[in-house]
């Protein structure tokens, strides 16, 4: 009997559940001496903006308990010299290719994506409205009250249903942690058109050294990822995903299978690993195998049985 | 680049705090240059600490490497308790390492290795390849060695085994010169008479240490490399977490070069330091 692990996201159908996370994996090619990258599900992109950035300046990493923050600063090539030099690469890998796109303003989200629209090779868009690690600046009167886009609904209706208007593909909204209703903002991303939403981004966080009173990060604050933020994301899945109707795709320090399969069994129709690629370049090839092997254990056939299997 | 289970075949101490590291090894020993490294997952499978951490490595063949590191941490801590036998997920051959060969118009180029604390061992490595491929005579490589006391003058004896000539600073005058090691660098510049641009500098060490190297080598004109250090998560690429801050394309401007894969060795004079 054939397992057949297989999802549907939008337009997209994913052979299997397990994809890598934006910011964590580069533009694929870094992983290739590992494991056979057609194995994946999915590859979501490091962030593209419309601009090429530079990115934060140094520190931009520190290690925490079960975990680490960062502050990259969206460091890319900008959005042309994507489509040059990386996209010909991904595109030859035959697996769907998501593309993580940002913008400092609606506009800019649409011009990123209208962009890339006329690219061969990209499957679909996962809209980063929750880079901790940016300053925004828009002339929207709303935008200026809040940080991130994420933390408030009236601007993720705003940019993603701007967004939707510039593309037929397959678009996921990246939500951020840190606000009080996840599942508000979900609501909002399903109403202006996403076909999925990603839960969750990294959490705001900070490290201070004691004995030069500084924070450590030159950005002062990153975004907190790995095993510690886990079953927080799991619980933020689990409330979306009795709310909306789109699909969820779970994150948030995955290492293995058995927290992909919490993700699943709480409403997630797919994960994606994030953290676990740098300690483990080979942690989603595995966490895909021990899906497998689960499956097989547990006499399942397909995914249906797993994805929102969780009891009371 | 590899990724190994290595056995430990042995871990010592060489000096206060400091443990040579010899693993076994069927890729990564073999693929080594001098200047590149490792990422040893010193938790094992537990992850905690959760991320690797990054070692240049001392000596490397096809069967085996070796590294010497300084207990500073909770990583360290745990390596220093490896038992033979123990086995240890290593990523690895990772980055740019040093120049090794290298066209000079008359051949009269020297070699200048210099090397504070545990930027000492990949310097080791990279003599003891200059010495197999004679691509520089013994008498062309000089090392310069610093430390805060004779006892942490690491892998003194083996430069001297090699037969390279050997210049030694330490801070309490224990050993060789009293006081920084780029001192005794400015003297021997000086003082000695030889064909400078066709000579490369090398050093790898504390970071105020390669500063220093880095500007002298550009006030007597000498090309110089140095091996940085920087903080580090995954170390081949994708992270982006690792940036150094250099020259830019354009005059005056400035960019961040990803230490783990575009270094960690960069030309001293490409560097923006702070």
């Amino acid at each position: 009997m054939g397992l057949d692990l297989s999802v549907q996201i939008g337009k997209i159908k994913l052979k299997n559940p397990v994809l890598v996370a934006s910011g964590t994996f580069g533009h694929a090619k870094e992983f290739e001496d590992f494991f056979d990258l057609k194995k994946l599900g999915g590859i979501v992109t490091k962030t593209i903006t419309l601009k090429p950035r530079l990115g934060n300046p140094p520190p931009r990493i520190v290690e925490t308990p079960a975990g680490m923050l960062n502050a990259i600063g969206l460091q890319n090539p900008g959005v042309e010299r994507f489509i040059e030099d990386k996209l010909p690469y991904l595109k030859k890998l035959g697996v769907p290719i998501i593309v993580s796109a940002m913008g400092y303003s609606v506009d800019e989200f649409m011009q990123v994506v209208q962009t890339l629209d006329r690219a061969d090779g990209i499957d679909g868009y996962e809209l980063n409205l929750s880079c901790p690690n940016v300053p925004y600046s828009s002339k929207t009167e709303t935008l200026s009250l809040v940080k991130m886009f994420a933390h408030d609904d009236r601007m993720i209706e705003e940019v993603v249903s701007a967004v939707r208007q510039v593309t037929d593909k397959t678009l996921i909204a990246k939500l951020g942690p840190d606000v009080s209703d996840v599942p508000k903002m979900a609501l909002a991303a399903e109403k202006a058109g996403a076909d999925a939403v990603s839960l969750i981004n990294t959490f705001i966080a900070m490290v201070i050294d004691v004995k030069t009173r500084k924070p450590v990060l030159a950005n002062k604050t990153g975004g907190l990822s790995g095993p510690c933020i886990r079953p927080i994301a799991v619980r933020m899945v689990w409330e979306t995903a009795k709310r909306v109707k789109i699909p969820v795709l779970g994150m948030g320090g995955i290492m293995n299978a058995e927290h992909a399969l919490e993700f699943l069994i709480a409403g997630a129709t797919a994960v994606q690993v994030g953290t676990a690629n740098f300690m483990n370049p080979e942690a989603s090839s595995q966490v895909l195998n021990g899906i497998e092997d689960f499956m097989k254990k547990e006499k399942l056939s397909s995914m249906k049985e797993i994805i929102r299997s969780v009891k009371s | 680049m590899f990724k190994e289970t290595c056995e430990v075949l042995e871990n010592k101490t060489v000096a206060p705090d400091h443990f040579l590291l010899k693993l076994s090894s069927k890729k990564i020993g073999k693929a080594a240059l001098p200047g590149q490294f490792v990422q040893i997952l010193c938790s094992g499978d537990s992850l905690d600490p959760l991320l690797p951490r990054p070692f240049s490595f001392l000596e490397a063949s096809p069967t085996s490497f070796s590294l010497l590191y300084h207990v500073v941490g909770q990583g360290t801590e745990l390596m220093a308790k490896f038992k033979k036998g123990d086995k240890v997920h290593v990523l690895g051959p990772l980055g740019k390492g040093f120049t090794l060969r290298r066209k000079t118009e008359d051949g009269r180029g020297k070699r200048l290795l210099v090397g504070g604390g545990v930027g000492i061992p990949p310097l080791y490595h990279l003599a003891k390849d200059l010495v197999r491929t004679k691509e520089v005579k013994k008498s062309d490589i000089h090392v310069f060695l610093g430390a805060r006391n004779k006892s942490l003058l690491l892998c003194e004896k083996d430069f001297l085994k090699l037969g390279v000539q050997l210049h030694l600073a330490t801070d309490d005058g224990s050993k060789g010169h009293k006081g920084y090691v780029t001192q005794v660098l400015v003297k021997f510049l000086k003082s000695s008479i030889f064909h400078l641009p066709s000579s490369l500098i090398h050093s790898c060490g504390p970071t105020p240490m390669l500063k220093a190297v880095s500007l002298v080598a550009s006030e007597f004109g000498a090309p110089n490399e140095v091996s940085v250090e920087v903080p580090m998560a995954c170390g081949f690429g994708a992270c982006l977490g690792c940036a150094l801050k250099v020259k830019g394309e354009t005059p005056g401007s400035h960019r961040f070069a990803i230490a783990c894969t575009e270094g960690p060795v960069f030309e001293g004079s490409k560097i923006l330091w702070d």
